[in-house]
């Protein structure tokens, strides 16, 4: 018997590093390759680095305005990353308030005042995951040239939203239909308007499935760069994914990689400072409930 | 009541303003002829475009592309989602690092890891790894036809991607379970497989359905993202970037408009059916 429990657990963990592989050797991967010079890219081991630089971040940071040098006959441009990442961070922080903030009011309607038809509204809202992306943003180009919208970042803070919104609403929802009355009733009772009873007693409870649906949103908008590069045009307008889309990779590889991994980093760690969070939030909201 | 149709207002006027328009325009443009390349304006030619596209063996071959590409990327991510699942519902040391490992997949954020996957897969330049993978891509497309390398590339992506989601996401639905229950289904069967199938599954079903539906909704976006990336290099047609290669670089948007449509009502009758599975229950449950 102890034999078996023997193997069954060497079976466990052989199982364990072969998902953390599959899982971290792409990331891996890219890391090395953000690490290497041009020497080391062409004719070192892909799978190392053995003497690492920060010289492709470095160079993404460097002076602008100026032709970098020439490779062949091809001039190499150069990148404002700066001004890419400082639009990043504001659409990104911008598109999560507004997803998170829209989407706990129409939650707190639709789970807890329940107009009625409230659970065929958050159909029709979840229902808008179905409509085709692909040449959606033809028609709404011409909304967004009327508004005079186009070639401006802020244009994505109204798009972004809706990728997230219909999930976020669902979870948040069922979580708020789950709570049980009594919760607020007892503040009411006390003489609590509903607003001070939200503000002090539901949404202090339902963080972690705030923290989820923000996860869930930074993560949805993260992956977009189809609306970001077909909208924003100009460079000095590009969040980092748009711009780095436009990069001439066959001259550039390494300052993509780079590129790619600079804009991975704050990503990554605030999904995993919040990992615990988001998996205990999505449970409250499907089925916990009490 | 009123409040409550104050509060849905700002994201019903998002989703509406962002989405209620071009779902319109395309709809009527699915029934004319429009095209910015006819100088008179568009004129209403019915279902046409949908007769047309049904007698096409091209929208054929891409519909079939595009089912088979949703099916077997959503099984691939589910099994590998329960597996991961499965695989951190014990506790045991170094669970924290494993689970994060299974999360970062997701975490990284796509737009960009899908720009680095991919021209690992395909170097457009000479580096260390490239001879490798030119002769990969030259003999998987020798074996498959020209851009299943590409193509490949990108289902592997989005099956990476989406497994790391449904695992956690399913992880979440393990740790709802009391234990007692798997510790009562232990008593029931012997067999690991007979109690995956009679208990977890039954327990997850919400998780399961929410996920097969976000994966199916979700599949094209990484396709749709390298097609434009490589201005579209990958050739294999799924009906997403054939109604784009249609509309954009053809300017038939009549035709293109109908096309994009098509999936719509076999979404909505999948989601349909979904929704029995992870729709709330009616009343708070004690």
């Amino acid at each position: 018997m102890s034999g078996r429990r023997r193997w069954r657990r060497l079976g466990h963990a052989g199982l364990l590093l072969a998902a953390t592989v599959y899982c971290v050797f792409p990331i891996y991967f890219m890391l090395v390759q953000s690490l290497k010079s041009a020497h080391e890219d062409v004719f070192g081991n892909p799978l190392i680095v053995t003497q690492p630089t920060f010289e492709n971040f470095e160079e993404l940071f460097e002076r602008k305005g100026q032709p970098r040098n020439f490779v062949g006959r091809a001039l190499r441009r150069d990148y404002p990353f700066f001004v890419w990442l400082e639009n990043t961070l504001v659409i990104f922080g911008g598109s999560v308030v507004i997803t998170l903030a829209a989407s706990v009011a129409a939650a707190y309607a639709l789970g807890r005042l329940r107009p009625p038809g409230f659970r065929w509204w958050r159909r029709a809202i979840f229902a808008t995951y179905v409509v085709p992306q692909t040449i959606l943003f033809v028609p709404l180009y011409q909304v967004v040239i009327r508004l005079g919208l186009d070639d401006n970042p802020l244009l994505l803070l109204a798009v972004y939203p809706t990728m997230a919104l219909p999930f976020c609403i669902w979870i948040l929802s069922a979580y708020f239909q789950t709570l049980p009355r009594e919760i607020e009733e007892s503040a009411l009772v006390e003489g609590a308007s509903r607003a001070a009873a939200f503000y002090r007693i539901v949404l202090p409870m339902s963080r972690p499935v705030l923290i989820a649906a923000g996860i869930f949103t930074l993560g949805t908008i993260a992956s977009d760069f189809m609306i970001a590069s077909v909208f924003l045009l100009s460079e000095h307008n590009q969040t980092i994914p748009a711009g780095l889309a436009t990069m001439e990779v066959a001259l550039d590889e390494l300052l993509a990689v780079a590129g790619i991994n600079l804009m991975a980093i704050p990503v990554v760690l605030v999904c995993a400072l919040f990992a615990r969070g988001y998996v205990r939030g999505l449970t409250a909201a499907m089925v916990e409930g009490s | 009541m009123v409040t409550a149709y104050l509060l849905l207002a700002p994201a019903t006027l998002l989703l509406a303003g962002v989405l209620a328009y071009p779902v319109g325009w395309e709809a009527w443009i699915s029934l004319t002829d429009f095209s910015p390349l006819n100088d008179r304006g568009a004129a209403f030619v019915g279902l046409a475009n949908y007769r047309h596209l049904l007698s096409d063996a091209e929208f054929w071959r891409a519909a079939v592309v595009t089912v088979v590409f949703a099916v077997v990327t959503t099984l691939a991510k589910l099994a590998l989602g329960v597996a991961f699942a499965l695989l951190l519902a014990r506790p045991f040391r170094g669970r924290t690092l494993v689970f994060l490992a299974i999360f970062l997949p997701w975490a990284y954020p796509a737009s960009v890891s899908v720009m680095g996957w991919y021209w690992t897969l395909s170097p457009p330049i000479p580096t260390a790894y490239s001879p490798f993978m030119g002769h990969l891509k030259v003999s998987v497309d020798h074996a498959l036809g020209t851009g299943a390398w590409s193509f490949l590339a990108v289902t592997l992506f989005n099956i990476w991607r989406g497994s790391s989601f449904i695992g956690v996401f399913l992880l979440a639905g393990i740790n709802a379970v009391p234990p007692e229950l798997f510790e009562c289904a232990l008593l029931e069967s012997r067999s690991a497989w007979r109690r995956f199938w009679l208990v977890t599954v039954p327990l997850l079903r919400p998780f399961l359905a929410l996920a097969v539906f976000l994966s199916l909704t979700t599949a094209f976006a990484d396709l749709a993202n390298v097609w434009l990336l490589t201005a579209g290099r990958v050739v294999f047609p799924v009906i997403g970037t054939q109604a784009y290669w249609l509309a954009i670089k053809g300017g038939q948007f009549g035709p293109a408009s109908a096309l994009s449509l098509m999936l719509a009502p076999f979404l909505i009758v999948v989601l349909a059916l979904l929704f029995r599975a992870f729709d709330p229950p009616p009343e708070a449950r004690a």
